[in-house]
């Protein structure tokens, strides 16, 4: 059963899928590699020398350089155009790039055409299974990388991700191109075992082939694709062992497998693999020094001013002309009704939206002209009324990846083994465990970020918001769903960050608390100011009273039920 | 004039199976992979119908509708639905109608053999009709006529009905559409069905089109089917029958004037154009981003 050739199909089928795991890790769905493969393959094959002339490992060598190059060069050409594009889109417009590759080798004379390409057998098994390693080491390693991480973060909220400054354009291209150049090897591999590559063996079925194979064998762990990759070349040949002849039912089978692992195995075969939750065992004393240092502006200096900011949607003003300066330092309390423009004008401050009039300078960066991971660059963190955090990672991980402004690249560094990597690395994962000790989610560090409940889920997106050690810290109802004991914990938080120097700009309903933790509060009230000032002057302020309890008759008559005006 | 009339009916059996393909798509949010193999199954179910069971193409169309509202069912409850509250959804909806679809295909193979199939001779009129200079047949009217019968009363369907209502109150929020006493399963597994069925009649039309079904025939439309639903607009159902029209033309003329081995260039390079410049699609709506 474990024939030459079996095993030689099992490493081809897993380095294919290789290259689609490298898209999959970031959340992509592309089946554009068929197209990389048929490129690497034909290019390869026909600019090196036969093996006859220069020897047969220089030559396989020679061919992989070449294909590599070309399946990235092919991957950063359509990945530039085709990177905005999202879920199926991305799918489509990659298979369809793949079939258009397919039609135009099919239709050229140096391809040979539809009868195809003969080209010398040279892979071995072993060549086939080295190679396999190097890719299969290359993803380990970057799995627990600040690259790595980066990814599987963009998979699983990519706005959140942005907002934790990283560059998620840059970060979807690098990964396209990995996946555009394992491709290409894949491609050259398959061309020098088979003897006689055609367009038709990087066909459709062949994308769709590599996609199922990295998705049953796992798209969220590395061993994914050599799991799947074994499965679905052993299943035919255990059939064939167990004497199964009729042309149906191996295809029947195989594919009644298929259906059974993804319906009860959600993260594929490596699933069944449990993995290694990291913790940090202590403190060590070197921690800071390895991150990244920021300067924070010095106390009292304005941190960010906004000028006549507006916000308008289709005639609706849901920020109108904002004037608000912050200063270092400052916990300033941002409160209205539902529907005041509360979180509109966060969103502007933080880059998410873009004011339709008005300037606003944050740290430094004019907000509305750079993309959102600019803006957490100058220093900008932030936390989301709805939560927005990396599900499927654990909480430690979530904080690691809050940290990737402040810690350094480590993912080449890990390939190579250096000891300056684990540094690195070990003084992210201390960064991350003080934020969550901060927050009191030490105990829980381990715990998928999905499962914990609704309050430790904020104080984990306060959590992953420090982490990048910003000067200015935006909470957007971080209180919501706490019960007042958990609200006065976070009201001291809230006060010892800003003791530390953070100016934070507290968006909450509960008042109580923005009256008791804020220097100065400012009120919106359909998208306006209408009141600003210390928590005293503001709780007095009819404007604000009425804004909150109702028109000033309905309190002079005690006896009538109070309506809120909750626009 | 003829080769645009050729055009008009291939396009319709395009737009036919598209428009199942896009349907799912616009209410539920998941491509169906599984609805290429619908048209396969219900080509070789229809020639066995006519050849074996002896009856009129004109009975075994309603015959196949039935049968592909039943696949439909199928396709539902088990690749679609036991995923809907996964996070990868989406993935995972994708490779359970491969699964399910290779299981479908293999039945076939196993029912029918390897081999291409026709209909027995004289099955349907082939008597051509001259009319202004051009030549169409009798079958060829028919299928344009089921075809844009059966678009219209689709379209007539969402638009009007209270099961339609369900189906765009499920396609703009699933949840609201729950509490508000929409019974989503049901309306989930309805549009499963309609859909299936309009691939299944897509299927015998186009293999009496053609007089030929194979095991491959699936494969070779899934590509057109979603170049379709791409141009014409992910989940619009006019955008899917123009765009249907659009690739018929664009084929036939393409292999008039550059040559066949050059045609499907042709669609995939309009679709490849549509994403980049306008993704939404000819007639699809731009989903606005929540923050």
């Amino acid at each position: 059963m474990l024939t030459d050739a079996t095993l030689t199909f099992v490493a081809l089928g897993a380095i294919f899928a290789y290259s689609f795991y490298a898209v999959l890790v970031a959340g992509q769905l592309s089946l554009g590699q068929a197209g990389f493969a048929s490129l690497a393959a034909f290019t390869a094959a026909s600019l090196t020398p036969k093996p006859s002339e220069i020897g047969e490992i220089p030559a396989l060598l020679l061919a992989i350089v070449i294909g590599m190059a070309v399946g990235s060069a092919a991957a950063v050409v359509l990945g530039l155009p085709t990177m905005h594009l999202r879920g199926v889109f991305l799918a489509i417009a990659t298979l369809a790039f793949a079939e258009a590759v397919r039609i135009l080798i099919l239709n050229q004379e140096w391809t040979g055409g539809a009868q195809g390409m003969s080209v010398p057998k040279v892979l071995t098994p072993g060549i086939a299974w080295v190679v396999l390693a190097l890719v299969a080491y290359w993803f380990a390693r970057m799995g627990r990388s600040r690259y790595g991480r980066a990814l599987e973060a963009i998979r699983e909220d990519e706005l959140a991700a942005r907002a934790m400054g990283i560059d998620v354009g840059r970060h979807r291209l690098m990964a396209f191109v990995t996946a555009g150049a394992v491709a290409g090897l894949y491609g050259v591999l398959w061309a020098y075992y088979v003897r006689l590559i055609a367009p038709e063996d990087f066909g459709f079925t062949a994308a769709i082939d590599g996609l199922v194979t990295a998705v049953v064998g796992g798209s969220t762990m590395f061993v994914g694709p050599l799991l799947g990759s074994g499965f679905q070349t052993l299943i035919p040949e255990i059939q064939r062992a167990l004497g199964v002849e009729a042309g149906w039912i191996r295809p029947f089978v195989a594919s009644a497998l298929l259906l059974v692992i993804i319906l009860f195995l959600p993260g594929g075969l490596a699933s069944l693999v449990r993995r290694r939750v990291r913790l940090p065992k202590k403190h060590s004393p070197t921690g800071e020094r390895a991150l990244r240092t920021r300067v924070h502006p010095g106390r009292g200096e304005v941190v960010a001013s906004l000028e006549g900011l507006s916000k308008e949607y289709g005639g609706v003003h849901a920020v109108e002309k904002v004037d608000l300066e912050l200063r270092s330092g400052e916990v300033v309390g941002l409160i209205g009704p539902n529907g005041a423009g509360k979180t509109t004008l966060v969103n502007m401050i933080s880059g998410l939206l873009h004011p339709t009039s008005g300037h606003a300078t944050v740290l430094g960066t004019k907000v509305g002209r750079v993309p959102v991971h600019r803006v957490a660059q100058a220093g900008v963190s932030r936390t989301f009324q709805h939560s927005k955090l990396f599900n499927r990672l654990s909480a430690l991980e979530n904080v690691l990846v809050g940290g990737h402004l402040v810690s350094r690249p480590t993912f080449l560094r890990r390939l190579l083994w250096l000891p300056s990597a684990r540094r690195d690395e070990l003084a992210a994962l201390d960064h991350a465990a003080r934020c969550l000790e901060r927050v009191g989610l030490t105990d829980l560090a381990s715990s998928r970020a999905s499962s914990l409940s609704y309050g430790d889920q904020r104080r984990l997106e306060i959590a992953r918001a420090l982490a990048s050690d910003p000067s200015l810290l935006i909470l957007d109802e971080p209180a919501a769903g706490m019960n007042h004991v958990e609200a006065n914990r976070l009201s001291d938080l809230i006060g010892s960050l800003a003791a530390d120097g953070l100016t934070i700009l507290l968006i909450e309903h509960n008042v109580g608390m923005v009256l008791s933790t804020c220097d100065r509060i400012v009120v919106l009230n359909f998208g306006k100011v209408i009141a600003s000032g210390t928590p005293d002057e503001v709780a007095a302020n009819p404007t604000v009273i009425e804004a909150y309890l109702g028109s000033a008759e309905a309190e002079s008559r005690p006896t009538d039920r109070t309506e809120g005006s909750h626009a | 004039m003829q080769q645009l009339l050729n055009g008009v009916f291939i396009g319709s059996i395009y737009a036919l199976f598209a428009i199942g393909f896009t349907l799912v798509f616009g209410i539920l949010d998941r491509l169906n992979l599984a609805h290429p193999s619908v048209f396969a199954v219900s080509a070789f179910v229809g020639i066995e119908l006519v050849a074996e069971g002896g009856l009129s193409v004109w009975v075994t169309l309603p015959i196949l509708l039935v049968v592909g509202a039943v696949l439909g069912l199928v396709i539902e409850r088990v690749a679609f639905r036991p995923l809907k509250n996964r996070p990868d959804a989406h993935f995972a909806g994708l490779i359970s109608s491969i699964a399910l679809a290779g299981m479908f295909i293999a039945l076939l193979q196993w029912r029918y053999g390897p081999d291409t199939r026709r209909f027995p001779a004289g099955s349907f009129p082939e008597t051509p009709i001259q009319f202004a200079g051009v030549s169409v047949t009798v079958l060829q009217v028919s299928i344009l006529l089921i075809s844009i019968a059966l678009m219209v009363g689709l379209t007539w369907l969402v638009a009007r009905s209270r099961l339609g209502r369900g189906m765009r109150a499920i396609a703009e929020n699933p949840t609201a559409a729950r509490v508000l006493g929409v019974n989503v399963d049901r309306v989930t597994a309805v549009t499963f069905a309609i859909s299936s069925a309009l691939g299944a009649v897509a299927g015998a039309l186009y293999a009496m089109n053609v007089n030929s079904a194979q095991l491959g025939m699936g494969a070779a439309i899934e590509l057109k089917g979603l170049a379709v639903i791409i141009v014409g607009g992910m989940g619009s159902l006019p955008g899917a029958l123009i765009g249907g029209l659009a690739l018929g033309l664009a084929e036939v003329f393409a292999v008039q004037y550059i040559g066949s081995s050059w045609r499907d260039l042709i669609a995939f390079g309009l679709l490849f154009l549509i994403l980049l410049v306008r993704p939404q699609g000819l007639f699809g709506a731009r989903k606005v981003r929540e923050v």
